[in-house]
């Protein structure tokens, strides 16, 4: 009963871990760190004489705040340093816990004093926390925590996660806020950890240092990489399997006299190479169950026509360190119109863009919309959000995702609490949810795509990849729409389709920057040329007047920088 | 100690700037090698007893050449299979660590070693302290491990920075796409860093294990303070590894002596200056800039 219980509570912090690792494809290997912050933390609480329910609660909030401040250092960090990061914080709770007896009761551990019981006297309620109890609490909340994860992967948070999963600077460039989504979510495995420590602790009656080494954040790993990826029953499969391995590793110190400890650390890495090596077909396998294309939502309508914008660019200066990459780029960008940014490698095309998408700050100088200035640079989501959205020059797939669902996530809106609102179910979160499903079906449609909505973006044509890369930025409603070189690796016949695609996109009154080298596609794809060279704009106008330009032909033909006229 | 983090960190650092992979194993490797060396040595019940000069010499020997065959392991087994899945590489990592400290742990049972210094450096002066003036006292263990763990560090830096191979190195480290297309044998080249970082592992595991009880768990400890050395010293960077070892070591001790602090916080100081930096400067905190790759 009472090792039931206690799988329960180990399977808990397991689903709070695979929202982390599965869901978010964030690798975190400290949860036995938090899971110790829940049941130290309640032990603690108790002996200082707060009721046992506060205490919990208490711990719980103290693991989830920890959480949540160490995603604010980690939120930034790439992949391995973020996996560095946690698995340094796992081994600091454990020196914390080894170096400090007063905290953590020393090898002995922190005892409860016996007998367990609830006792409210307010609510009339009295209760004796037998392992039955534990088994019934620990079991609901594993199955609200399995509903949960099931409901959110369906909803607007599921399209966030998946962005998250499969490619954060996607995710960014599409106006997802990928730094905060990571706070909440390693904030919320953090506390799901506590809640399991703090049941854990209470269960047992002791809490010691022994059973909350890094070990446990390994055995947690391996139960969510068992399964993997965003799939509720997960951790289910994968603690099962943890389950078996005490048994299996004190028969084996039993037949081989070798200490238990060891074979079970043998053990778990043992299964965690299998997992390892066994992913990639088991991901396969899994992943070949597909539902059937489902029906295009909306697609007949057209892609509705906006406000025409402009966009202004005066004096901009920006460098990478000592190297000065604009040099006060003035550039003006009007809706309705396609505007092709021209000028031999490294004249500062794609800084410009990256300057004009907040990805990069300018030093000096000044960009607006409309007139008004633009948000600070720093985070292209917030840009999204005032309507501006850029591509990648490189082809950025999300490759685990139906180019439904990756318009779809370029479809969000700004919506207060929609992931809490999905879960609830509530009528406001079911108009959005579908208004988004259209908006990603009308984007898809208006690139040609729409045959393509249920495809494998991974093995769709290079042309159509990058076609779905400009799909994903029509979605987000942005009125300015930056591509860098949405023409590379084109066919010539994929090429004619960009053209139409451009052109479509510009006559529903949304502004077009596109970055090119083919002067011939340009001729044909824009309306206004700018020419930039060694960091400046040396010419704009239309496409003949700017070919036909003599400082334009010089700057092509290579000279150096002092015979470009200032 | 802070010698003994630098060339921790060197190993880590060096490993890092080819591959682009955070070798989560390598502080095992350190223990690993030691005690695979004392395993062949001098057998399952290891006392600190001085060594013949002949064991010595193959204690020496077999502890650098087990950490270069662990390193290399490492890499074949654990790297080169998940080089595009950072998830797959970093479990694989630290499963590697875990299989060398449990599978260590089934033929050592205890729970800490003494361990025998082959490098005799106590024997520098007759009792194995060197007086100070003003009557202080300093083990003579720790200027031996400073000097032969610096002279150690400085050759390797300047075969990585003077070497064909480590041309080659610094080619991969730049770019690995590129390096290939002039002929360079990426796969070759990156397999002889692993060498040199588990040998350079193997030697710290050497320098640090006398002279205290070295338990199988202090590996992964161990790596981390390597780590540590080498984010303070830009991640990358093979002279930065050594200098913020130094310093590493430095803060360190000066914890422990600190009566507000105390030996409770030998571990938990350099652990939280990791998690602080790679919160705060996750490139290091002598790191250039460089252009984002998108």
């Amino acid at each position: 009963m009472t090792t039931l219980a206690a799988d329960l509570y180990l399977l808990l912090a397991a689903l709070g871990l695979a929202l982390s690792v599965g869901y978010a494809g964030l690798p975190m290997l400290g949860q036995g760190a938090f899971v110790a912050v829940g049941a130290f933390g309640t032990a603690l609480l108790d002996r200082a004489g707060l009721p046992l329910g506060v205490a919990v609660l208490a711990a719980v909030a103290v693991g989830g705040v920890t959480g949540y401040v160490v995603a604010y250092g980690a939120a930034r960090l790439e992949g391995a340093l973020l996996a560095l990061a946690t698995w340094a914080l796992a081994w600091l709770g454990y020196a914390v816990l080894v170096g400090f007896p007063g905290v953590s009761g020393g090898s002995q551990g922190l005892v409860r004093p016996a007998p367990t019981r609830l006792v409210s006297p307010s609510l009339g309620v009295e209760l004796t926390l037998t392992p039955l109890v534990h088994i019934v609490a620990a079991g609901v909340l594993c199955v609200l925590v399995m509903a949960a994860l099931a409901r959110v992967e369906r909803g607007p948070g599921g399209l966030d996660l998946a962005a998250l999963r499969e490619g954060p600077l996607v995710a960014d460039a599409l106006g997802v806020p990928v730094a905060r989504r990571r706070r909440v979510v390693l904030a919320t495995t953090a506390a799901l950890g506590a809640l399991a420590g703090a049941g854990t602790g209470v269960l047992q009656g002791v809490v010691a240092p022994a059973d909350y080494s890094p070990l446990l954040s390994l055995e947690l790993l391996v139960a969510v990489l068992l399964v993997g990826g965003a799939r509720w029953w997960g951790p289910v499969v994968g603690v099962a399997a943890l389950a078996a391995l005490p048994p299996v590793a004190d028969a084996l110190a039993r037949t081989s006299g070798a200490d238990p400890g060891r074979s079970r650390g043998v053990l778990t890495a043992a299964l965690l190479v299998a997992v390892l090596a066994l992913r990639g077909p088991l991901r396969r396998r899994i992943g070949r169950r597909r539902r059937n294309p489902a029906e295009l939502p909306g697609c007949s309508a057209g892609l509705g026509a906006v406000r025409p914008p402009v966009m202004a660019a005066r004096g901009v200066v920006a460098s990478y360190g000592a190297l000065r990459a604009l040099d006060g780029v003035d550039l003006d960008i009007r809706g309705g119109e396609v505007h092709a940014l021209v000028g031999p490698n490294g004249s500062g095309k794609s800084t410009l863009l990256r300057v004009l998408a907040g990805a990069l700050p300018a030093d000096s100088g000044a960009i607006t919309l409309d007139g008004a200035p633009v948000p600070r640079a720093g985070s292209q989501a917030a840009r999204v959000r005032a309507g501006v959205v850029r591509t990648y020059q490189r082809t950025a797939l999300l490759p685990g995702l139906s180019p439904l669902r990756q318009a779809q996530i370029g479809a969000r809106r700004p919506s207060p609490y929609a992931v809490l609102r999905h879960l609830l179910a509530t009528p406001s979160s079911r108009g959005e949810t579908s208004a988004r499903e259209a908006a990603g079906a009308v984007a898809l449609a208006s690139c040609g795509l729409a045959a393509r909505a249920d495809a494998v973006a991974v093995q769709l044509p290079a042309g159509e990849q990058r076609l779905l890369q400009v799909a994903r930025a029509v979605a987000t409603g942005a009125r300015v729409l930056l591509l860098d070189e949405p023409a590379a690796g084109m066919s010539g016949a994929e090429r004619a389709e960009l053209v139409t695609v451009v052109h479509r996109i510009a006559g529903s009154g949304r502004a077009v920057l596109v970055v090119e080298h083919d002067m011939a596609l340009v001729g044909r794809i824009a309306d206004r040329v700018t020419v930039l060279a060694a960091g400046r704009a040396i010419a704009s106008g239309p496409p003949a007047a700017v070919r036909a330009d003599p400082v334009v032909r010089r700057a092509y033909l290579g000279n150096d920088r002092q015979e470009v006229p200032r | 100690m802070g010698a003994v983090y630098g060339l921790v960190g060197f190993g880590f650092s060096l490993v890092y700037r080819l591959t682009r992979v955070l070798a989560f194993a390598h502080g095992d490797i350190v223990v690993g090698g030691v005690f695979l060396g004392v395993l062949a040595v001098v057998g399952r019940t290891p006392v600190a007893a001085p060594l013949s000069p002949a064991a010595s010499v193959e204690l020496l020997v077999l502890a650098l050449a087990a950490g270069a065959a662990l390193s290399a392991a490492g890499y074949l087994l654990t790297v080169r299979p998940f080089r595009h899945d950072a998830v797959g590489w970093v479990a694989a990592g630290v499963a590697a660590g875990l299989l060398v400290r449990a599978g260590l742990g089934l033929a050592l049972p205890a729970g800490a070693y003494a361990v025998p210094d082959p490098l005799h450096l106590d024997a520098l002066s007759p009792d194995g302290v060197l007086r100070l003036p003003g009557g202080a006292t300093l083990p003579v263990r720790v200027l031996g491990v400073l000097a032969v763990g610096l002279a150690v560090a400085v050759l390797a830096e300047r075969f990585v920075v003077r070497s064909r191979v480590g041309l080659a190195m610094r080619a991969v480290a730049d770019d690995s796409d590129a390096a290939t297309l002039v002929g360079v044998a990426t796969g070759r080249v990156v397999l002889v860093a692993f060498v040199l970082a588990g040998a350079l592992a193997g030697l710290a595991g050497v320098l640090n294990a006398p002279g205290r009880a070295l338990s199988l768990d202090a590996g992964v400890i161990l790596g981390l303070k390597g780590v540590a050395a080498a984010l303070l010293g830009g991640l990358g960077s093979v002279r930065g590894a050594l200098a913020g070892g130094l310093v590493l070591g430095v803060v360190e001790q000066a914890a422990v002596a600190l009566p507000a602090l105390g030996a409770a916080y030998v571990d938990v100081v350099p652990l939280a200056i990791l998690v602080v930096v790679l919160a705060l400067r996750p490139q290091g905190l002598r790191s250039a800039y460089r252009v984002p790759v998108e």
